[in-house]
């Protein structure tokens, strides 16, 4: 239960306190909630499911308030809890760190996010689901670019009717389930055709929130004009939830259909990694840059996702975590830059290296992590994506194989152009101390998970074999 | 029974006590008198019994009207004390606002608790006609002249039909006790003609007392003309009223004939949620917005009386609730804003500025479009999950349709906490402290939504 207070309250406090004082309470709370879930890991078993709120009752609709972690909702509320107070962190120097809003949204979209991450009812994980919409929403109105109205509704409006059709899917399958808990209604047996319908529904949210390649048209308009915070969080974290959703609650609840959407996601998983790359490679706008390399880096771990079995289904949980460290890092540097340019085109930048060393290093660090470079993170979750993409077929491994080449021509393009070359006249100064602190910490971890990724498959290993257990014991269709 | 006495009573009262010229008299009678009534009515729900036990016919409650009463007598409390600083502007009239407004609420009362179709028109009517005066209240402003004067032609014709169609049914029925009806129509003696076409005018009139389309072009005119608070109250309790006799009527009374009345629901709901928000994208006005709005609310609220479930009346009641108090909070900080032309871009800024109306603001919006937790998203949930399994499509429509409602209430509240360059030209609101408690219970009332649901 503390998990969802502390940031509730400290978002709650933050809301009402001094200005000077609002960022130190912000990152006290997300710092707080860390430990907190630091403490829960350390006790937590793996492969076991721990019951946070179960009050045993069934409302007239069948909602059932069951709330829980297993190994792998643990490491999403993990990782949620370590991106936070980095975001936090990185933005102790700017402006808009002293908004009492700023930080009660950060916090409130925590709440949301360690909610989504351990609903295990349906109607309580749509319910978080919406719930971190409305203060991402507020971060990028309130302090982002102040023409953006126009990108916020569609992506408001997009995202919505996606959950929409979520809620739809999961009515129709309330019909036939006891209640909303996620045993009953993985319990449920389905013909394939109804499956497919079901799977369909959540596939339009979780493929708008990723994004995939038909629904990405929202993406990088929002994430240029949301503040650097608020594109952290959309890349870092609520990407992520779709992600995790897929592997959650779309194909376990509606397995009959996995074989009928495998190719097609998997094609537009594809179409994502190389379309994006293209688009990216030929962008002077960093964050555009960024923005479209992130959907040719989700492209594949969601078509990873669809093969379903245990070593990719570890691999895509490290490279969630590897594109969470890598889109922050990244976003963070994009930031900086724009901050101190005043613009976002790469074309006006350059020599940065010069002046500002210790940002250029850090900033490489990343960008290697990026293009999953051997001893970051990024490589072993990649290579087993793209081992599983291989052995399903060599022509879907081929293909998804060119995000690695793209991934070096885009970033090193960006990291080249902005930060090498004729010096402009335009005074840079170097990193600050928060935000070296938080290319630090980034970079740790890159490291980190890049030498031990076992850690990570050791942590959701037992839980993805349970979940797989689960499935084949009410449908005898999954291998 | 005894809490209709004493609303009544209260009416009584507080149209008299204004004799003294002082305003806070008459909001203490009202205050006083509301709550009792209201504290009765939660009484009566665990004694089963009143203090006073008479037996009318003609009036029953049980639970569930007394579920309806109390949300009823609950929004006429809050609009009561929210409203005040509205009525008490003309000194000489208060007493009559107000008490105007609690007639009105025992009309709604006898519609809720009725057992025959005479007590069920005579609620009507003391609903109604309270109404048509309150739209015209701001005696020199035109358009609320228009407006009343609108509502009460078209009010009095739906009321005629209305007649008419019972007189139809008691034809074929012989009798005005709607369980007689009832079983007049399931054991197969009342049946042909003579009931269908008396069952379907009465449904027209229904329709049209709710908002629902083809029959809602007089409810934005009305809305947009009445008064703010008056506004409120219509799209608070007269819905309230309207759609809880509608579920009574046709759920019980007209169950045997249901195949005949639930298509021409089924295609009315459709038409309802489409022309109520694709409308409601179209407003540049407050008031008009609001209008279109709850033309669709009562659309996805009919659903609830086209779905054979156990738990209709329930679920429909948990719509009203997350409606009522969104529409009451809202109308409120509309009622702040006091914008002359009452146009959407008058509320620019003001939820930045003030960050309490801020918070209510965002609450009440995001719950009358259906974002979870709040008590609007559960309304809608249960109202449609219930429908889910007898017709996808309905809820298929319902879904795109609020996907639509999305676009304007958004809209709003985009205007509404933008933030302003220049912060001076930004009104600042000052609430009353009565405002200021209403608009936190209705808040919490949102929020708490979730856990009421069950």
């Amino acid at each position: 239960m503390e998990l969802y207070l502390i940031p509730l309250v400290f978002a709650l406090v933050a809301a009402i306190s001094p200005k000077n004082m609002v960022k130190y309470i912000g990152l006290a709370g997300a710092v707080a909630t860390l430990i907190a879930t630091v403490v829960k890991a350390m006790a937590f078993q793996t492969g076991s499911t721990v019951l946070v709120y179960d009050p045993e009752l069934v409302t007239s609709f069948g909602l059932t308030f069951k709330m829980g972690y297993d190994g792998m909702g643990l490491f999403m509320v993990l990782l949620t809890n370590v991106i936070v107070p980095i975001i936090l962190l990185s933005n102790l120097n700017r402006k808009v760190a002293n908004e009492r809003g700023f930080n009660a949204m950060v916090l409130l979209m925590q709440v949301a996010l360690i909610g989504v991450f351990t609903a295990l009812d349906g109607i309580l994980f749509y319910v978080f689901w919406e719930l971190t919409l409305v203060p991402i929403f507020l971060i990028a109105l309130w302090y982002g670019a102040t023409d953006s109205k126009k990108s916020l509704v569609k992506f408001f409006i997009y995202t919505f009717v996606g959950s929409l059709a979520m809620l739809l899917s999961l009515m129709a399958l309330g019909t036939q389930a006891a209640d909303f808990s996620h045993e009953s209604l993985v319990a449920v047996q389905l013909t394939a055709k109804s499956a497919c319908w079901i799977m369909g529904g959540f596939f339009l949210a979780f493929a708008i929130k990723i994004p995939l390649f038909p629904f990405h048209t929202w993406q990088p308009a929002t994430y240029t004009n949301a503040p650097m915070a608020g594109t952290m969080l959309l890349s870092g974290l609520m990407l992520k939830m779709a992600l995790f959703g897929m592997i959650r609650w779309m194909i376990p609840l509606a397995p009959e259909a996995l074989y009928e959407m495998q190719f097609l996601v998997i094609t537009l998983g594809l179409i994502g990694i190389v379309y994006a790359a293209i688009i990216a490679i030929k962008q002077n706008d960093i964050k555009r840059i960024f923005a479209f390399a992130s959907i040719s880096h989700v492209g594949l771990i969601a078509a990873g996702i669809m093969l379903f079995n245990t070593d990719v289904l570890s691999a895509a949980f490290v490279q969630l975590l590897n594109h969470s460290l890598v889109a922050v890092g990244l976003f963070l540097a994009a930031g900086i830059l724009e901050d101190r340019f005043g613009t976002r085109d790469i074309t006006q930048m350059g020599g940065v290296a010069k002046v500002a060393p210790r940002f250029a290093f850090w900033f490489a660090v990343i960008a290697f992590a990026s293009v999953s470079v051997p001893f970051t993170s990024g490589f072993i979750g990649e290579f087993l994506l793209l081992k599983g993409l291989y052995n399903y077929h060599w022509i879907v491994g081929l293909i998804a194989g060119t995000t690695l080449v793209f991934g070096a021509v885009y970033t090193f393009r960006a990291y080249q152009v902005s930060m090498n070359g004729a010096a402009t006249t335009h005074p840079f100064k170097d990193l600050t101390w928060n935000e070296t602190l938080a290319f630090f910490l980034i970079a740790l971890m890159i490291v980190f998970f890049g030498v031990y990724p076992q850690a990570i498959i050791n942590f959701v290993g037992p839980s993805l074999e349970n979940l797989k257990s689960l499935i084949q014991a009410s449908n005898n269709l999954v291998p | 029974m005894d809490a209709l006495i004493i609303v009544f009573v209260t009416g009584l009262i507080s149209m008299f006590i204004a004799m003294a010229k002082k305003p806070v008299l008459v909001l203490a009678t009202a205050l006083i008198g509301l709550s009792s009534a209201l504290a009765l009515m939660i009484n009566q729900w665990w004694s089963a019994t009143g203090f006073i036990q008479l037996n009318y016919e003609g009036l029953l409650f049980d639970k569930p009207a007394i579920l309806y009463s109390s949300l009823a007598i609950s929004f006429v409390l809050l609009i009561v004390a929210g409203g005040y600083s509205y009525f008490k502007q003309e000194v000489e009239h208060t007493g009559e606002y107000i008490s105007l407004l609690i007639f009105s609420l025992v009309g709604a009362m006898c519609m809720i608790a009725f057992t025959d179709l005479f007590m069920f028109f005579l609620g009507l009517e003391i609903l109604s006609i309270p109404i048509y005066v309150m739209v015209g209240s701001k005696k020199r402003d035109i358009l609320s002249t228009e407006a009343s004067l609108k509502y009460f032609f078209t009010g009095s014709l739906a009321t005629g039909i209305l007649l008419f169609g019972t007189a139809w049914v008691y034809g074929a029925t012989g009798s005005f006790k709607i369980n007689e009806i009832s079983a007049a129509i399931l054991d197969g003696s009342a049946k042909g003609a003579l009931l269908n076409v008396g069952i379907l005018i009465m449904m027209a009139a229904f329709l049209f007392k709710v908002g629902a389309a083809p029959f809602h072009f007089w409810s934005p005119d009305v809305y947009g003309g009445a008064p703010t608070i008056v506004t409120g109250f219509m799209a608070a309790v007269v819905k309230l009223a309207g759609l809880f006799a509608f579920l009574k009527l046709f759920t019980f009374t007209f169950w045997g004939a249901y195949p005949l009345w639930s298509g021409a629901l089924f295609g009315i709901i459709i038409l309802t949620v489409i022309v109520g928000n694709l409308s409601a994208l179209a407003q540049t006005r407050f008031k008009r917005m609001l209008a279109f709005s709850s033309i669709a609310n009562a659309g996805y609220a009919l659903i609830a009386i086209m779905n054979q479930s156990n738990w209709s009346t329930w679920n429909l009641w948990m719509y009203i609730y997350g409606y009522g108090f969104a529409i009451i909070a809202l109308i409120i900080i509309s009622l702040l804003v006091n914008d002359e032309n009452d146009a959407i871009e008058g509320f620019r800024g003001v939820g930045r500025k003030n960050p309490f109306i801020g918070v209510v603001l965002t609450v009440s919006l995001l719950s009358l479009a259906g974002v979870p937790p709040l008590a609007g998203f559960f309304g809608k949930y249960m109202v449609f999950a219930a429908a889910f399994k007898q017709y996808p499509a309905l809820v298929i429509a319902a879904i795109a349709t609020s996907g639509i409602g999305m676009v304007y209430y958004l809209r709003f509240f985009m205007t509404a906490m933008a933030k302003e360059e220049n912060e001076s030209t930004v009104k600042k609101l000052n609430p009353s402290i009565l405002q200021t408690v209403v608009l936190l219970i209705c808040t919490i009332a949102l929020l708490i939504g979730g856990y009421i649901a069950y």
